[in-house]
């Protein structure tokens, strides 16, 4: 039961120093076939990409364009078919299952659209998983998730279950499990599509709060209005990148 | 991931689908408590039956004549080359040899003062109540006599014979007639009781030499000896085939240890407890259908779940270990409930049916344990791997 | 709904959940197969022995030397008795009126050796109607000649692995063989009939009666075979058998006549009570297959919530749901059950064609109690999920089905 994971709170391995200083991602004639009877669809196609660390990019497009495609490569969730991906630095086409889970573990946050919570764990419990998968144990993780339900303002509601919590509750607690282990870059899906306008804009905030603090943020939106919010706004159209707009930082 | 949340996980995941997790543990638990009551009853069975044989004693070797494969009713049947008492006599001379006793069987009908009864007639001698842990309630059992010289007509009865023909009078020093001829009753045996539905005290005791005259016989069904404790059982036996053979110039009997045989028996019993075990392991197989179909079911409502752990970096074979687990789980549930349903019938036959042979042992009960283990490992190995090998970007959008 | 819209309905559930539809047959394949196949193989093995006694014929009856009182009926087949069975007994039984033929019979060991090869061999003393009762074909040459009871003619017939072990493969025809001190000469061979009654007839030495007596010194017979003419005198006959031995022993009554249905009917009833034993263990799984369809039919009701509550709203009554349902798991069962009964029939009529000798054949009543009790288990076990479905509220069955 106990799966060696190098990740341990006394020694968290962090990137070491001299890939700290690459870019976070770099993508380079990236493809992603998909095979739909006789015919190839080319969610990805040839997409060159280099994401800074602090970096908060939008992307943006139609249904089909490629960017759930993108996003599930960056998260080392799907493989390309061809091309190379370097995560801090490092190339991960040809890592084993078992390192590109490894990777997921210690660089990489999740937010999705329908949260994913666990129903049968509480806010907290849903909150320490990516402790728990790691090994940490019951005193170090409490400690690590107490101040995340306070910087969340989920500490009254830290023993409910999902569905005794509002979805902007939901989402918040997602986010908390997603940066519970300080990933380098955070992706986010759609992250509040099932939101009303109140919960979605506290959500955007902690979002950018924690960009602000460091994490490379990458979120995925149909909204203009939030795809508009970010530094540098992507545009896909059939598997290409067709925009790549740098916006000043004056429009938060 | 440490241990304690391993199983923490896999018991908030079981309690989520309590009525399925229940009733996989139900079909289990009657897997197992079907195995286990079967082999307690097949072990109580064989432990009955090896106490009935030993009551005897263990250390007896029997001899009978006639060398062949017809095994047990050689010593029945009529021979061309007859074991004799004077046989018995010579073997008593072997060290190590304690008591020797020759045996004659056959029926008899007693009579006394007008009444009938038809019994068992043992031909023996002076040695049998030592021999076969049999004791004397009256009087005394058949006397030694020299070796050679002619027995003195007395005969010992056992309990239901002694009743049957006397009621409540003393029997001692009674003359009864058996066969045309009588004999004067010295000695009546305890009860014994029955062994394997053969009564042994409707038995007459009469000399051995008496029984060949009585019963027109040369030959000696079988002649019993018993050893002292710790004797080299090899060199006991070679030292009897030699005596016999010097006796009668060729190798024409059979040689058979208590323990030869009660070892036969012994494994013929144990074969049939395995093979009762297996009738019982039907419903086990079944069981583990079950566990198949509740994770298989379970890994397909909880891709989300599976998505979401591989999206987490949980490694795949961590994955695999979590649903295995909940597959040992179910299965160690319901081989405890099992094992507690075994116990229960126990408990229910101390009460109203002591005889009941049900011996549950605690080596069958981790036996019965660890096969739940095994069963759990096999019937959740498929659907632990599927749900390791799903493909992450699917099961994450499939909620 | 009509009845034809409800099997296709649920014909249409079950293919649509292919692999639990896979695993409920399963279970019950492995119940229902399980079951006829141990009954069986229990039914072969009874009729297997009865065969064999049977080839002793229905109108044999067996004395016995000697009488017992003790409990539990066991006839005393073995031991000896005070007064012996004579020959003269014999004869006198065969003067009674209906008996058909009458057979003595001694036992004994004995060492036969023939140029050079020695064995010891069973050495079984009677006369030519031995061979008829017992139903025993001569191979080569000629059974037990049909001659007086006291005429020890040194003659032998012996079994077909005897032959081998003493002459290999030589003729045995009219040479001689040696037992203790004398010598008989074989006349005839038998044909192999394997195991009987417990002797191995291939390993015998047959002899007429007379030379048994004097070979073992020994007037007392082991056994006498008597056939009856008809089946309906075998009462009056046995207890005119009793009654003239009676006379000849001095006013005892010191010997057992047991009929072949007396021995038949002890095996027989054992023989049934392990088959129904063993049928009934196998019955469990069928217990342990209940459980399931009440596993399934319990995650079906919870995976369908939204569809109850949409026929609901459409207008289904309680007890259509609650059939519905029903009707699912019996149709599973029916299925599995049909399944697990070819199956088994499949294997039994394969070992039929491995085993010529082994009636293996799954009793009517196994058969019908198998699938009855699959049937009847899924009833029982898919009602309270039936019923739980039928209950639903159609408002919270239609609201169900909204992800977390």
């Amino acid at each position: 039961m106990v799966l060696a994971s190098g990740l341990r709170p006394d020694s968290e391995s962090r990137p070491d120093s001299e890939s700290r200083s690459a870019p976070v991602v770099r993508l380079s004639q990236l493809n992603r076939y998909f095979q739909l009877g006789d015919q190839t669809v080319k969610a990805l196609d040839g997409v060159d990409l280099v994401i800074e660390t602090g970096d908060y990019l939008s992307v943006m497009g139609p249904s089909g364009s490629g960017k759930s495609t993108l996003l599930n490569v960056l998260g080392l969730l799907d493989r390309p078919t061809s091309g190379d991906y370097f995560l801090n630095g490092r190339l991960t086409t040809g890592l084993s299952e078992s390192e590109l889970a490894h990777h997921r573990q210690i660089a990489i946050g999740f937010v999705f659209q329908s949260y994913h919570l666990i129903p049968r764990l509480s806010a907290r419990g849903n909150m320490e998983l990516p402790l728990v998968l790691a090994g940490w144990s019951p005193a170090q993780r409490r400690q690590r998730v107490d101040e995340m339900l306070d910087r969340l303002q989920l500490s009254a509601r830290a023993d409910h279950l999902p569905r005794q919590l509002s979805g902007g509750q939901r989402q918040r607690v997602a986010i908390g499990r997603a940066v519970m282990l300080k990933p380098s870059i955070l992706l986010a899906d759609e992250p509040t599509g099932n939101l009303d306008t109140h919960s979605g804009a506290e959500v955007v905030r902690i979002l950018e709060e924690l960009n602000q603090e460091g994490i490379t943020l990458v979120v995925v939106t149909h909204d203009q209005a939030l795809g508009a919010r970010a530094a540098r706004q992507l545009r896909m159209v059939d598997g290409r990148i067709v925009m790549d707009q740098r916006v000043d930082s004056g429009a938060t | 991931m440490r241990f304690t949340d391993g199983v923490r996980w896999i018991v908030t995941a079981l309690g989520t689908g309590r009525s399925r997790s229940i009733l996989t543990v139900v079909g289990i638990a009657i897997g197992i408590a079907a195995v286990a009551l079967l082999t307690a009853i097949g072990e109580g069975v064989r432990s009955y039956v090896m106490t009935e044989f030993s009551q005897f004693g263990t250390r007896i070797i029997g001899v009978s004549p006639g060398k062949n494969v017809t095994g047990g009713i050689g010593g029945i049947l009529s021979s061309v080359r007859p074991l004799t008492v004077d046989d018995a006599d010579a073997l008593r001379r072997i060290p190590a040899v304690e008591t020797v006793i020759p045996v004659v069987q056959g029926v008899g009908e007693l009579e006394f003062e007008g009444r009938h009864r038809n019994v068992k007639v043992m031909g023996v001698n002076a040695d049998m109540p030592a021999a076969w842990n049999f004791r004397v309630a009256q009087g005394r059992f058949l006397p030694e006599v020299q070796a050679g010289a002619a027995s003195s007509p007395y005969v010992v009865l056992g309990h239901t014979a002694h009743q049957e023909l006397f009621g409540d009078r003393s029997a001692l020093g009674r003359k009864v007639r058996l066969g045309g001829r009588a004999f004067r009753v010295i000695g009546v045996i305890e009860p014994k009781g029955d062994m394997l539905g053969f009564d042994l005290d409707d038995i007459a005791y009469i000399p051995a030499d008496l029984a060949l005259q009585l019963f027109n016989r040369e030959s000696l069904m079988e002649i019993d000896l018993t050893f002292a404790a710790g004797a080299d059982m090899v060199k006991l036996q070679a030292d009897i085939r030699r005596r016999l053979i010097d006796r009668h110039g060729r190798e024409d009997f059979t040689v058979t240890t208590q323990d030869q045989m009660l070892n036969s028996l012994d494994s013929i019993l144990s074969v049939l407890t395995l093979a009762v075990a297996l009738l019982g392991s039907i419903s086990l197989l079944v069981g583990s259908v079950g566990i198949v179909t509740t994770l298989t079911t379970s890994v397909q409502e909880r891709r989300g779940e599976i998505g979401l752990l591989h999206a987490l970096g949980a490694p795949r074979q961590q994955i695999l270990i979590l649903f295995l687990g909940e597959s040992v789980a179910l299965s160690l549930c319901g081989g405890g409930i099992g094992i507690l349903i075994l116990l229960a019938c126990k408990g229910v036959a101390l009460v109203f049916y002591p005889a009941f042979p049900l011996t549950p042992q605690p080596l069958y009960i981790a036996l019965a344990l660890l096969l739940s283990v095994g069963i759990g490992l096999l019937a959740g190995a498929t659907p632990a791997y599927r749900a390791s090998i799903l493909n992450p970007v699917d099961a994450l959008r499939s909620e | 709904m009509r009845f034809p819209d409800a099997l296709a309905f649920a014909l249409q559930v079950i293919r649509r959940q292919r692999f639990r539809t896979a695993m409920v047959m399963l279970a019950l394949i492995i119940g229902v197969s399980a079951v006829n196949l141990l009954t069986g193989l229990g039914e072969g093995a009874r009729r297997y022995v009865v065969g064999e006694f049977s080839s002793l014929g229905k109108n044999t009856l067996i004395v016995l030397p000697g009488k017992t009182e003790t409990k539990g009926g066991m006839p005393p087949l073995v031991g000896e008795a005070p007064r012996d069975l004579t020959l003269g007994d014999g004869l006198a039984l065969l003067r009674i009126p209906g008996m058909q033929s009458v057979a003595p019979l001694i036992i004994g060991m004995a060492e036969l050796s023939s140029g050079g090869r020695v064995r010891d061999s069973l050495i079984l003393g009677s006369t030519s109607e031995f061979f008829r009762i017992r139903q025993l074909k001569v191979k080569l040459g000629k059974a037990l000649p049909d001659q007086d009871w006291d005429l020890a003619a040194p003659v032998a017939v012996i079994g077909t692995q005897l032959k081998k072990e003493l002459f290999g493969t030589s003729s045995a025809l009219g040479k001689w063989v040696r037992a203790d001190q004398r010598r008989f000469r074989v006349i005839g061979i038998l044909e192999s009939k394997g195991v009987a009654l417990g002797h191995n007839l291939d390993e015998v030495m047959l002899i007429p009666i007379a030379s048994a007596q004097t070979l073992f010194n020994q007037a007392g017979l082991f056994r006498i075979f008597a056939d009856v003419m008809h089946e309906r005198q075998i009462p009056a006959v046995r207890q005119r058998m009793l009654e003239v031995v009676k006379a000849r022993h001095d006013g005892v009554e010191d010997i057992t006549v047991i009929t072949q249905d007396s021995v038949l009917a002890g095996f027989n009833r054992i023989l049934r009570l392990l088959t129904v034993a063993v049928g009934g263990i196998a019955a469990i799984s069928l217990g342990v297959a209940g459980v399931l369809i009440m596993n399934i039919m319990l995650i079906s009701v919870s995976q369908r919530t939204s569809e109850i509550g949409l026929l609901k709203a459409l207008g289904a009554t309680q007890s259509t749901i609650r059939n519905l349902f029903l009707g699912e798991a019996l149709l599973l069962a029916l299925l599995g059950a049909f399944a697990g009964t070819v199956i088994s029939e499949l294997l039994l009529a394969l070992g039929r064609l491995s085993f010529e000798s082994m009636p293996l054949q799954t009793p009517l009543w196994a058969r019908l109690a198998s699938v009855s009790l699959a049937l009847g288990t899924a009833v029982i076990f898919a009602w309270i999920p039936s019923v739980r479905a039928s209950r639903l509220a159609p408002v919270e069955a239609l609201g169900s089905g909204q992800g977390v």
